[in-house]
């Protein structure tokens, strides 16, 4: 990555990050937040979370060229997907998703 | 904190151990798949100094790697951060006592991870905001050290890029899945996955990421908004409210930006105490 690109992404992020962070504790000097902001809030980890998911794993016509290897994407997927819900950790659910989806590219 | 004590501080080194050593387990591997997009040592740890953000730090390369504009990189990293309103929000009433300044870096410095064990520790008393941010700062030091750590490693091995990005999908995927399986949760991100979908098959890949989650979490809002109203009203609101006020205190399974496994340890050990 440039480092032009790079700055323009890190002071951005940095900004909105040092906004979200920060503000809320001077502007509502310890009032709370509004129940539907704090509802809106709560759902955008798992909306944003499914969309980045969704993002590398569907496209459109990628079955085109047949179920394999384009499904080896999925079933390493459902792989993590166990080994998430079961161990809780990013460590293992990064590990698994790795290895089973070289193993699969492999066959 | 020009006045904290030694005992302070190995308190707070105390407190900050588990977060330390899951930030070591996952700030490798982060740093390893940022420099398999091509960022340097200097680049990862001014990424870890400045921004600090687990989610962020791997969705920048991920979406880097996919070609998203740099626009869409920022308000997509920038709307999954907004969570951490909610930790500040919580946190207020902590800091009403102390000095502006130090308020101000510990909020600057707060995570998924420290967000839990600080929450435990003022809950359980003799805590302060002091205290709280050497936590926050011992935390940083090792996610920092740990990704420059990674990007040495991963400039020593060659990964093959299909496989690191899919590490990446990996940590999504875990991030996803350790959410709380509430049926808001669940329309949320079934509506933000369709609409990732429906995004790339109008061409608009690009921003599939931010319209598809923006989309989730609009069409979750609504379908509860119509519940509450089938329901009946006054009833059902405050039943909602109150489960979501629960899912606050928890630390909420935002699950760690940064780190499962840790949060569910440090999460029993606040309860254990």
């Amino acid at each position: 990555m440039a480092w032009s690109e790079f700055w323009v992404i890190l002071v951005s992020c940095g900004i909105t990050i040092l906004a979200c962070r920060v503000l809320p504790l001077f502007l509502l000097k310890g009032r709370e937040l509004p129940d539907a902001a704090k509802r809106a809030l709560n759902l955008i980890p798992p909306a944003a979370f499914a969309a980045l998911v969704a993002n590398d794993i569907l496209n459109p016509g990628m079955f085109s060229q047949g179920l394999w290897p384009a499904g080896a994407v999925i079933v390493a997927a459902v792989v993590v997907i166990v080994v998430a819900i079961k161990s809780r950790s990013l460590l293992w659910s990064a590990i698994s998703g790795v290895a089973s989806y070289a193993i699969l590219l492999a066959l | 904190m020009t006045m904290m004590s030694r005992n302070h501080l190995s308190q707070a080194f105390r407190a900050a151990v588990p977060i330390m050593l899951g930030y070591v387990a996952i700030g490798i591997p982060c740093g390893i798949l940022c420099d398999s997009i091509g960022l340097n040592a200097l680049q990862v740890f001014l990424l870890s100094a400045l921004f600090y953000s687990g989610a962020g730090q791997f969705m920048i390369p991920n979406m880097y790697l996919t070609s998203a504009p740099v626009a869409s990189i920022i308000a997509s990293v920038s709307l999954v951060n907004t969570r951490q309103v909610l930790y500040a929000a919580s946190f207020a009433p902590e800091c009403t006592t102390s000095s502006k300044r130090l308020a101000f870096f510990f909020a600057a410095t707060v995570t998924d991870e420290s967000y839990g064990v600080s929450i435990a520790k003022f809950r359980e008393g003799d805590w302060s905001v002091g205290r709280a941010l050497a936590v926050n700062l011992f935390s940083q030091s090792s996610w920092a050290l740990s990704n420059v750590v990674g990007v040495i490693i991963g400039s020593l091995v060659d990964i093959p890029l299909q496989i690191a990005a899919f590490a990446m999908t990996s940590i999504f995927i875990c991030l996803l899945f350790t959410q709380r399986p509430t049926p808001a949760n669940i329309v949320a991100a079934v509506s933000a996955a369709v609409g990732v979908y429906v995004c790339k098959l109008i061409g608009l890949g690009g921003a599939a990421i931010l319209l598809g989650a923006i989309g989730g979490v609009v069409v979750a809002m609504a379908v509860s908004w119509v519940r509450a109203r089938v329901r009946g009203g006054a009833d059902g609101q405050d039943a909602e409210a109150s489960s979501l006020d629960g899912a606050d205190v928890e630390g909420d399974a935002v699950a760690g930006g940064a780190e499962g496994e840790g949060e569910g340890r440090l999460r029993g050990d606040g309860g254990e105490r």
